[in-house]
Formats: C-alpha cells, structure tokens, sequence
C-alpha cells in the first residue's frame, strides 16, 4: 500500500516537474535579467545615497542660518547654580547654628569667679 | 571553480533550480524568477561561495531557499512599514501562486500544487526535494538546514498528510 503510494506520489511529481520545465525560462535570459536589476538596484542606492546627502546637507544649512538668525544664545553661569536635593533638611541638625560660630576667648568671655 | 565552469553547472541546474525557487515561493511564477535572479548574483559575483562540502545541487538549492526567505521577510516587511519599500525596492514575493500559471495546469497537478500549499512549510520543503528533486532524505536535510532525523520526520507526516489532502481534493472533484 505505502509502495503503491509512493508510486502515486512520485507520478504526481513527475508529472508537475514536467509542468513546470516547460515553463521555465531560459538560463541565459535569467542571468542576463539579473545583471540588468544589479545595474537598476545599483543606480537605485546612488540615487538614495545621493538623496540622504542632499537631506543632511540641507538640514545642516537650515540649522545653522537659523541659529544665527534668531541670535538667541542660551548662557549658563555656571557659577551661580545652586542645586539643593529634596533631602537637605535632612542634613540641618537642631542647634547646628552653635557649631558654626567659635566661642569667644578673653577678657569679656571669661569669667575669673569660675576659674 | 572558475567562473565558466559555475554558469556552465548552473546552466545544467537551471531547470531542478527554478521548480525548487518555484516551491519556494509557492509557484509565484514571477516570486520564483526574482529569487532565482538574486541567486544567480549570489553565486556569480562570489556572495554565496562554494566550499565543496556537499554537492553543488545542495548547495545551490540551499542559497535558494535562503533567498526565498530572504524575500519573504522583505516582504512581509513592507507590509508592516509604509515607507518600507523606498528602501527595499519594488516587491516580488506575496506567496500566491501565480494565477495564469494556475489556470494553465492541469488538473492533477494543480490539485497537487493545492495539497501542497496545505502542508507546513518544512513538509512542503521535504517532499519537494525528495520526490521533484530526486535528492535523498539526508540532501533534503542539508538544503532545508535541519537535521536528518528531522527531514525523515517531515518526509514521513509529510507524506500521509498530503495522501490525505489528495483523497480530499479528488472526493471534491
């Protein structure tokens, strides 16, 4: 049964093969048509290439005029930033104000009776 | 191997070659002669080289199926992509057999070419190059890029799943 299947099977496929021969079309042309969409697709990346250029070279020039033209510089002073973090008041201790100033020494900041 | 003696073997090829792209593309008739084309390119301008580890039939029918792939994702690209096909060219592939090709056939073959496109892809594949091509099942395996004892596996379900979509085809006739 499987062999006769296969029998069948194989008939079949001849029989598409002999199709489709008749259909194929000729080597040479094949390769010939193949070189000819080379030199197309060639041609075809030059130009898009050529037109990615143009883009950037023009996005470049629009750019840079407008710049120029709205003379608007954005000047940081760096100097004068501050950051301050959300958790500073974290750092603030209670009394730090004491820590910050030194305590006077002499003849009005100390008292003899004590000594 | 020089340039001459590739067309020379290809120019034998040619025939088995354009019924495998033809497989691959689902009996596209125009799918299959781009794929082909593109392989040619491949194989002439030393893109696709043959190192000699299996036959050349193999090995060319191995840069077909890839090129059909290839083609495929292309495709199916452009799909997704509206300006996909600015960059990628014109399309070839849209995986439906060509229908002046399908009109011409005759009945037989077409109901074949019917249960064929019913199988999974790997079966297709499989049968294909084992009952057109006349290649044996481990051949068959390294064109498809599976293992043999996978080939033998798609070969077998292959098989009886396209015996069971010709009695159907032939009940409906």
């Amino acid at each position: 049964m499987i062999e006769r299947d296969d029998h069948h099977l194989r008939g079949a496929f001849e029989a598409l093969r002999r199709e489709d021969a008749a259909g194929t079309p000729p080597f040479q042309a094949t390769v010939a048509a193949a070189r000819a969409r080379q030199a197309v697709a060639r041609g075809r990346r030059a130009l898009r290439l050529g037109a990615a250029v143009v883009v950037a070279v023009v996005a470049v020039v629009v750019v840079s005029t407008r710049r120029e033209r709205d003379g608007v510089r954005l000047e940081l002073d760096l100097a004068t930033v501050r950051w301050q973090a959300p958790t500073d008041f974290l750092l603030k201790l209670p009394g730090d104000e004491l820590l910050r100033s030194l305590p006077q020494l002499g003849p009005r900041g100390l008292d003899r009776r004590t000594l | 191997m020089s340039p001459a003696d590739l067309t020379a073997e290809l120019e034998q090829l040619h025939a088995a070659a354009f019924g495998w792209a033809l497989s691959c593309c689902r009996w596209d008739r125009t799918a299959a002669e781009d794929v082909l084309q593109a392989t040619y390119l491949k194989l002439l301008d030393g893109r696709a080289r043959f190192d000699g580890r299996s036959s050349l039939r193999t090995f060319v029918f191995g840069v077909i199926a890839r090129t059909a792939r290839e083609a495929r994702r292309r495709s199916t690209l452009r799909r997704w992509l509206p300006l996909a096909s600015l960059v990628l060219g014109p399309e070839a592939v849209d995986g439906r057999p060509d229908p002046a090709t399908a009109l011409a056939r005759a009945d037989q073959t077409a109901r074949l070419v019917r249960a064929l496109g019913r199988l999974s892809a790997r079966q297709r594949q499989v049968l294909h190059l084992v009952f057109y091509e006349d290649l044996t099942i481990a051949e068959a395996a390294a064109v498809a890029g599976v293992s043999v004892g996978t080939a033998r596996t798609h070969y077998e379900r292959g098989k009886a799943a396209l015996r069971r979509l010709l009695e159907e085809e032939n009940d409906r006739a």
